[in-house]
This record gives C-alpha cells, structure tokens and sequence, in this order.
C-alpha cells in the first residue's frame, strides 16, 4: 500500500495546560489538495511546526510519506517544501542570492520552472531583501518552495501581503502542482482561496479539528440560503420544520432551512410568490456557522451568532444580486 | 517648508493643545526606552565608582602606600596609553578617576551609540516610525523630538552616577566633595552623551542599523587609537586635542579641573543633533543619506549550505572584531618597551603583580594589555552565539530546518566558525603584538607572544560554551547570559584583583574566567589549566547542542 501523504494520530501540543493543538486525527493522501482553515490561534501554525519537527508533539505521532516527522525530520523535508507565514529572510541577501541557497539546501530545483516563476510572479532578483516589499518577500519563498517540485507542499498563509494578480498567479501555480500530482497542504484563513482550490477541507477551532471532508460534504452540515418574495399576504414561516432565521423585510423573506427542504416547498405551494432565490453557502457561511456553534456559550450569544450569520447571508445574495 | 511641515502647522493653528500632545509621542517613546536604560547603566556606573573608591581605601591604607602607588603607576606609559593619565593616585579621588574613568568613557560611548542607533535607525528599520511619522509631525520634528527623549536617557545615567559619586563621597575614608563628584559624573556623563549624537547622525546616514553603529563604533575606535598614541608618551600628547575622548580625558575630574574642555564637547554634540535634525529632514523615511546597494549581481560562492551561509552573514562583524584584535595587539606591541622601562623598584612590580602579571619590563607590561585582547576576542565569540539566536528568533532558521538540514549540522557548523573566530583572534593578538614589539627592539619572540596569544582564546570558548548551553535550554536569555558571564568575568577580574587578598576577593577572583588564564607573556601560559577551560567550555557547548536537537524552535 502506498504510504499516506500526510498522517497524524492523537498530535497534540501543550503549553503547560492549555492544548495548542488537541488530539489532531488527519489522513491526506498523495495528489490531494487540502486546505486547513482556521480562526487566528486555532493552532493552523501549530500543526505545521508539528509536521515539520521545529516543535516536539506532547502526545501523539505525525508521518510524512510513512517516515516519522518528529524522530526523523531531515528525512521527511527532502520529501516537502514549506512556506512560512511571515516572509523573514536574511535581509543582505539578494533575491537570486535567496532562492539559490534555498535551493541548494533543499537539493533538487526545476531551474526551468524557477525561471518561469520568477516571470510568473514578476519578482526582480536582483534586489537585496531588504528593499523587498512584504508581498515581494512572499514571493521569493513561494518560488522557493515551488520550484523544488517537492512531493509534498506544506503552505502556511502563503498568499498574505500578495496583490489580487499575484494571489491569480499562486492559484494557477498550486493547480498546476496538482495535476502533476504534487500533494498541496494549504493553511489559510482566505475562505476564496481554499474553496477554489481544494479538494477537501478541514476546520480547526482552539486546537481541534472540527470536521473534515470535501466541500459537498460539508455543505450539509449548514443550511440553505433561501429569499422569496410575495405578492399579497406574507405566511409565517416560522414554524416549519427546519427553518430557522426568518427575516420578514415587507413582502421580502429570507430564511435558513437545514435538512430536507420539502416542508418549506409546501409552505411557500399555498403562498403567491413571484420571486425566489436559493443558494449554497459559501464556505465562509460554513465557517462562520462553525464558529458560532463552538464559540458561544450562553443563548443570546448563540442567537447572535445565528444573525450575524444572516447578515452576511444578505450581503452575499445582495453582491450576487448586483453581479 | 516640506509638505508634512505643512500638513503638521495647519492643524497646529487649529487646536494648538492636541496637537502639543500628539507630537510630544515621540519624544516620549523614546524617553522611555532610554530612560530605562539609562537607569540600569547609571546603577552601573555608580556601583562602580563606588566599588572602586571603597576598595581603595581598604588596601592603600597608609600615606606611604598611596605614594608608592602613586610612584609606580605615575608614569607608567602603558597604563597611561590603556586607561589614561595617572596624576593623583596618592588620593582616592585621582585613584578613583584612574582606576575607572577610561572604562566607564568606553562604557558610556558604547552605551551612547548603541542607545541612539536602536531608538533611532532600529525603530525605524522596524517600521514603527512609519506609524508616528503618519501623525501630525515632520520628519525634522520628529528627529528632534527622539534626541529629546535620548537627552533625557543621558540626563538619568548622569543623575544615577552623580548620586552615586556624591554619596560615597560623603564616606569619612574616602572625603570627595560634591562639587567635584558632580563634575566626575558630568565628566564621565559626557562621552554617553557625545557618542548618543554619533549614532543619531550615523543613524541618518546609513541605510540601517547595523551599519549605523558600525560607523559609529569605528569612530570610537580611532578617537580611542588617537587618544591612546597622545597618552603614550611618543612626545605627542598635543594629539589629545584631536580625540573627542582626549577631551573628556582633559576635563581632569579630580586633579586640576579644565571646565574649558566641555566647550569642545558641547560643539561636537551640539553639532551633530543640528546636522542630525537636517538630515532627517532630506532624506526619505527608511533611506540613509549614504546610498544603499539595494541592488547586486548575485554572489552565490558561500551560499551552498548553512554553514557557507553563516559565514557570509558573519563575515562583515568578524573582519571588525579582527581588526581591533590585530590593531590593538600592533598598538601595545609599539608601546611595550617604552613602557616597562619606566617600571623599577618592587612597588610598580607589586602593581602591576595586582593586575595578574609577574614577570618585569616589556612583557609583564604585555601581559596587563593582553587582558583587553582577551576581553575583544570573547566579545567576538560570544557575538556569534547572538547571531545564531538571531537566526532562530527571527524565523529564518525555519527555512533551513524545513530542509534536509539536521540541527545538530547547523548549529554544530556555527559553533565550529565560532571556534575558528576566537582561534584565529588568538593567532591575531600574538603576530601584531610581535609586530609591534619587534619594531621597537623589545626582545620577545615571536613564539612566546603567538603562545600568550593562543593563551587569550580558552576564556573565550569558556564563555561562547555558557552562551551556547543557554541558548539550548533557555533560548530567550541566551544573549542575556553570554554577555553577562563576560561583563562579570571582566568585572570580577578587575575588582577583585584590586580589592585585597582575603577570601571574599579570592570567591570573586576564582568566578572570572579572565582570572583563570594567566597574565602571557608576563607569565608562561598554563596550559594544563587552558585545556580544562577549553574542555568545560566544549563540554557546555555539547550539552546545549543536544539541548537544541531537542527543544522547540522558540521565535521572540
């Protein structure tokens, strides 16, 4: 059997009594672009420093391509390329000065494909470190990491400080390092960036991952994003199985319904409506619903993350509306 | 007036309260920072001077031992070159201003340069004067306001020294009146605060920090160089005038006071705040006046692995370090014969015997100075313990341990650069001093002075093996440590070698590696002793490499 990409068994972490990262269960296998999204502080950084071997597990065990992260890290890295989320370099060195040390202590660079990148991503190499940009920074470890044609990508935030054009290049880069069947671990708190490019998606929150599984799956889990309008009398909707969330604006409705969606069907058959829009959520509804459901405590917080939810809800169909 | 002058007078004429209180932010921040510096360096002086003054009295208890002192040393060319003249040693005033006066000059400019060009070139490296320069300020204004707040840092290690000087001054053995201790501390107040305009100036001129105190160190350097040749007694001591330190040195606290010679130090500080003030104001914020090579054709030769790596980031602050290894060993090698002349007679032996060295003339005069040889070769090995924690505070390390590269190869390659560093200090220290020493007819050969060259390293090694050890189990003191084993391993050697013979000073003594190693070529090196040193010097190194391989990567 071919080993798994990336797997983890009860990887915690520890800082004296509070757990960075608590029991992390994760199979990736080779070829799967995964993104691994999370709140600042919910131990995205954490789990990487893990898998790299820069910090020691508290309890549990982590494997890159079978061989064990934290007992033999030199042997796993020559199998990956990561890139850190803040761009420190060393400051005296060129950009060309930059990617040709890090190529060579990694041991394997595509030189072709490094020059394309270095078009790709419009990067002057001629220019010492210091006078980079934040974004040109990132772009110089973003190429370092590309070019290696690493099995296995481990990036960590790896877009912030890049422009709009910039962010469409590393998209087409992390594709293409898919379909050459590179396996891509995407760290990333940009819910756009992982929905496009992901096969799978974990959520993590304050150290455990809350769920995992492609992008259908999860769907699911969140409702569904309905708007209708009426001509004339505007039923309550508020008692249908589940629907939840309604929001009466005028003749305007807007509701969340999670599971089956035939009882709402039947509830709006008797009603005159003239108009009516339904959408999946986004993978930022998904996250938020998350966070909302994990993070709060009491019931009128819970109520309140459930309207925040709504309100970005509105926000989305308003931005489909006008596109 | 520049557009920000503008932008900060409109609103200035609007709501003249608000706009006091915004722009006094810098000030302020600055302030703080170099207050609470300035506090820690004032204890520091003070116990010093107080240490000094009290230890003087203990030992030299009789008239007749001062004035043997005071025979000894009087007119001792290479004490006089090292720590400047020595006219009053009879009393504990001038044995005071003697004994601590150049140390704490060099502390204070150190402090000086080292204080302003972090407030200034550092934060603004760091990108946190971008953020107050948003604010209702100009760039000018802004310069301004960070000497104010460096000039209130100088104001409290004046303040703390002062108070130190006066209050042991009021002890009946020592008798120093205020007005004089006022004007010893304003006298030793005087190079922070010269040497606080040299880093602000160099901080406008160089493109960044580093390079700034680098500038400004390099001043140092020659002003001690030109004050050292005046002090020497080559016929040249018109020469002082040349040296901003040979002026501090004219200010004679304590022995016939020159209140004349603070004019030239007021000018050249005043100077440099007004030329600060004006380059601040034309240069771009970020930018040095100096043009900065943003720009190279790639030099790829080192950069093949780590440690090909760590020698090109080092190799800059190396080659410094071996310069004023090398140019100081040149200088006590000139100035050795002509010094151990002058000492005859058992009390100047007995003297210098104080300060670790046995033997008599030239060589006995060597062995004192190699103690500041000793002194430039740990601070150069104990920096690249500080710039291997560098690398892992500020994250850079990780893009070498994501690769194939085991920790053990990393560190283990910059503890094995370290070891060449201080050997080849060593190696430095003996050839220039032979240099020096052989142009003058001394005497010495050149494998006795290569010997009390090696001699300095295993001190070196003791103290890069503590850092080492700390940086491996407690990574965010590591710099603390190494530099505190050194300045206490300094401390402890002078002290103690001038406060008496009972079993508290021998504690102090045994403490300072610098008192482990013996005073070549004025005694023959042991080196049964060194190679214990450098062994639990090793050992400690071995321990905090496996320490590493250990431990989490810990940033800032």
């Amino acid at each position: 059997m071919q080993n798994l990409a990336i797997r983890t068994e009860g990887l915690t972490k520890r800082y004296r009594s509070v757990a960075a990262l608590d029991h992390l269960d994760l199979e990736v296998a080779p070829g799967e672009v995964i993104g691994y999204l999370g709140p600042n502080g919910a131990g995205k950084t954490t789990t990487i420093k893990l898998l790299l071997g820069l910090i020691g597990a508290s309890s549990g065990r982590a494997e890159i391509f079978g061989a064990d992260c934290q007992r033999r890290p030199e042997q796993t890295h020559r199998r990956l390329a990561f890139v850190p989320g803040e761009a420190n370099l060393w400051p005296s060195l060129t950009g060309a000065e930059t990617l040709h040390l890090l190529g060579r202590v990694h041991g394997s660079v595509d030189a072709a494909y490094r020059d394309e990148l270095i078009a790709r991503f419009d990067l002057d190499p001629a220019k010492k470190v210091r006078a980079y940009s934040k974004g040109n920074r990132q772009k110089v470890i973003l190429i370092a990491a590309l070019m290696t044609r690493a099995p296995l990508l481990i990036l960590d935030e790896p877009t912030s400080g890049l422009d709009p054009l910039m962010e469409e290049a590393f998209r087409l880069s992390v594709r293409e390092a898919g379909d050459r069947g590179q396996t891509v671990f995407l760290s990333s708190h940009i819910l756009s960036e992982v929905e496009a490019l992901c096969d799978r998606v974990g959520i993590l929150r304050a150290g455990k991952l809350v769920e995992m599984g492609s992008l259908a799956q999860l769907r699911h889990l969140s409702s569904l994003t309905v708007q209708a309008t009426f001509d004339g009398v505007v039923p309550d909707l508020s008692r249908v199985p589940g629907v939840s969330s309604v929001a009466v604006d005028g003749r305007v409705v807007r509701c969340h319904v999670r599971g089956p969606v035939a009882p709402l069907l039947t509830a709006l058959a008797g009603a005159n409506v003239t108009e009516l829009l339904s959408r999946e959520p986004s993978l930022e509804e998904l996250f938020l619903a998350q966070y909302g459901e994990h993070g709060d405590q009491t019931p009128t917080a819970h109520q309140a993350g459930k309207a925040e939810i709504a309100d970005k809800a509105e926000t989305q169909v308003a931005r489909h509306d006008a596109g | 007036m520049t557009q920000a002058d503008l932008a900060a007078d409109i609103p200035a004429a609007a709501a003249p309260g608000t706009v006091r209180s915004a722009s006094g932010v810098i000030a302020r921040l600055t302030a703080r920072k170099a207050v609470r510096s300035g506090v820690v360096w004032g204890y520091i002086f003070g116990a010093l001077i107080a240490s000094s003054a009290v230890s003087y009295t203990r030992i030299y208890k009789t008239q007749a031992a001062r004035d043997a002192l005071a025979t000894a040393y009087g007119a001792n060319k290479a004490t006089s070159a090292l720590f400047g003249p020595a006219p009053q040693l009879q009393t504990v005033a001038g044995f005071t201003a003697f004994k601590i006066g150049m140390t704490l000059m060099l502390l204070g400019a150190v402090w000086g340069l080292l204080t302003s060009t972090r407030l200034l070139r550092g934060e603004e490296d760091g990108g946190r004067w971008d953020l107050l320069l948003a604010g209702r300020t100009s760039r000018r204004r802004a310069a301004a306001q960070a000497l104010a707040g460096l000039g209130a840092g100088l104001g409290v290690l004046w303040a703390l020294t002062a108070i130190f000087a006066v209050g042991v001054g009021l002890d009946s053995s020592v008798k120093i009146g205020a007005g004089p201790a006022f004007y010893f501390a304003l006298a030793m107040a005087a190079t922070a605060a010269m040497f606080l305009a040299v880093g602000a100036l160099a901080s406008q001129l160089a493109p960044t920090r580093r390079q700034a105190a680098s500038y400004s160190a390099a001043f140092l350097g020659v002003s001690y160089a030109v004050r050292m040749i005046a002090d020497a007694g080559l016929g040249l001591h018109g020469l002082i005038w040349a040296s901003p330190l040979g002026w501090v040195e004219e200010l004679r606290p304590f022995s016939g006071p020159q209140p004349l010679a603070l004019l030239p130090i007021a000018a050249l500080t005043a100077a440099l705040a007004v030329a600060t003030v004006g380059l601040a104001g034309v240069r771009d914020v970020g930018a040095g006046i100096l043009p900065d090579r943003a720009r190279g054709a790639p030099r790829l030769r080192l950069l093949s692995g780590p440690a090909g790596l760590a020698i090109r980031l080092v190799r800059s602050t190396v080659l410094g370090w071996w310069t004023a290894i090398a140019l100081s060993a040149l200088l006590f090698g000139l100035i050795a014969r002509s010094a151990g002349q002058t000492i005859s007679g058992s009390s100047a032996t007995d003297v210098l015997a104080k300060l670790g060295a046995t033997g008599t003339g030239a060589d006995a005069v060597l062995g004192v100075c190699f103690l500041v040889l000793a002194v430039l070769i740990a601070f150069a090995g104990a920096g690249q313990v500080t710039a291997a924690r560098a690398e892992e505070a500020s994250g850079r390390l990780d893009h070498l341990l994501a690769g194939p590269v085991a920790r053990s190869r990393w560190l283990g390659g910059r503890l094995l650069i370290a070891l060449g560093v201080v050997l080849a200090g060593g190696v430095l220290a003996g050839v220039f001093a032979w240099l020096g020493a052989a142009s003058q007819d001394s005497g010495t050969g050149l494998r006795t002075l290569l010997d009390a060259g090696l001699n300095l390293v295993p001190p070196a090694i003791v103290i890069g093996g503590i850092g080492v050890l700390a940086f491996g189990s407690w990574p965010r003191r590591a710099n603390v440590v190494v530099y505190a084993a050194l300045a206490w391993s300094l401390l402890a050697d002078i002290v103690g070698g001038f406060s008496g013979s009972g079993p508290a000073s021998r504690l102090l003594l045994d403490s300072s590696v610098f008192h482990q190693m013996t005073a070549a070529p004025g005694a023959p090196p042991d080196w049964a002793a060194n190679a214990v040193m450098a062994a639990v010097g090793i050992g400690c190194a071995v321990a905090g490499l496996i320490a590493f391989s250990r431990r989490d990567l810990k940033g800032d």
